[in-house]
């Protein structure tokens, strides 16, 4: 058996286990330098009368920032970092050690808008993993199901995201 | 502000043309806390085999959604959106998101849903990204085809 083959195995074992964790409060300025970042101008992301105007309460933040967050708490130290740079908790805390990552897409659900001061509560369980055999030989596909809510559960948002695993160059 | 009714499937979204910067993939490994070497360390990205360092896979999926969301327009909400990860970009590339209405229908509860293909391509023709975005429209006059008739 191949050491992918055996990553397989043990993230195969975690298909179905639910892990629920409370991400604490959002602010409006986490948000919107997430969508300066991504070269947001609509002013539903910035401002809470044009957001009003368009039918919210107040300022939202774009769809994708729920998702695209990789890290919610301080973090890991950086001696703690995988040796590309990535935190373990990037891919649910997976056993993928010496293994590339890269982000492969998302699906999402939209199911309501996210405001300033929403408490974020994030369950993550691993969906899927398959072992496929590439051009530049064998690689994981793992996606990961990401359900946030707010405190009192109402759904905010469902996110699939894949996840390309590769051993490094040379092993 | 774009109508259900005004849109069918084959109707063209308006493109959205992107130059990510150094600066802009800093930011937003800034913003969502990602600190894979990939986005900032050129050297690192280099070792890996890349000739720059690379956009980021969510970076990839706004620009695709924004386009989608632009041409909505105000009024629209977003149901639904994917995106893969088909081929690599660095700062400096020229990306331009395109979108097509792929299918019109009205909810049973009268909401009008309108779902786009999209893609994203580099200034040499290589497919990016593709994506598909699910959307509800406003409708014009959602009583006045309602099947009791009404006017």
């Amino acid at each position: 058996m191949s050491a992918l083959d055996d990553v397989c195995e043990r993230v195969r074992e975690r298909v179905g286990t639910v892990s629920r964790e409370s991400l604490g409060r959002i602010s409006a300025t986490e948000f919107q330098r997430f969508a300066v970042a991504a070269g947001e101008t609509d002013p539903v992301y910035f401002d809470d009368d044009a957001a009003r105007a368009a039918g919210y309460p107040g300022a939202i933040a774009p769809p994708l920032f729920l998702s695209s967050v990789l890290g919610w708490g301080a973090g890991d130290s950086d001696a703690d970092l995988r040796p590309d740079g990535a935190a373990t908790g990037d891919a649910a805390g997976l056993p993928l050690g010496g293994l590339r990552l890269m982000g492969a897409g998302q699906d999402i659900e939209v199911h309501a808008p996210v405001h300033d001061g929403v408490r974020l509560v994030r369950e993550t369980s691993v969906e899927d993993v398959t072992l496929k055999e590439g051009r530049s030989g064998p690689f994981l596909i793992v996606t990961i199901l990401r359900e946030f809510r707010d405190e009192s559960g109402t759904p905010l948002l469902t996110s699939r995201e894949n996840f390309i695993a590769r051993p490094e160059a040379g092993t | 502000m774009r109508f259900f009714e005004d849109v069918s499937p084959g109707t063209k979204l308006e493109p959205l043309t992107v130059r990510p910067t150094p600066t802009q993939l800093f930011r937003f490994s800034a913003a969502t806390w990602n600190a894979h070497r990939i986005h900032y360390d050129v050297r690192y990205a280099e070792h890996e085999g890349y000739p720059d360092v690379l956009v980021q896979s969510h970076l990839h999926g706004c620009f695709l959604l924004r386009a989608a969301l632009d041409w909505a327009g105000p009024g629209a909400r977003l149901r639904r959106f994917g995106w893969r990860n088909r081929g690599i970009a660095v700062p400096g590339d020229t990306l331009t998101c395109t979108g097509v209405v792929t299918d019109c229908r009205v909810d049973g509860s009268g909401a009008g849903i309108v779902e786009c293909a999209l893609e994203e391509h580099n200034a040499d023709g290589v497919l990016c990204a593709p994506g598909t975005a699910v959307l509800e429209l406003p409708r014009r006059s959602p009583e006045s085809d309602g099947e009791d008739g009404r006017r």
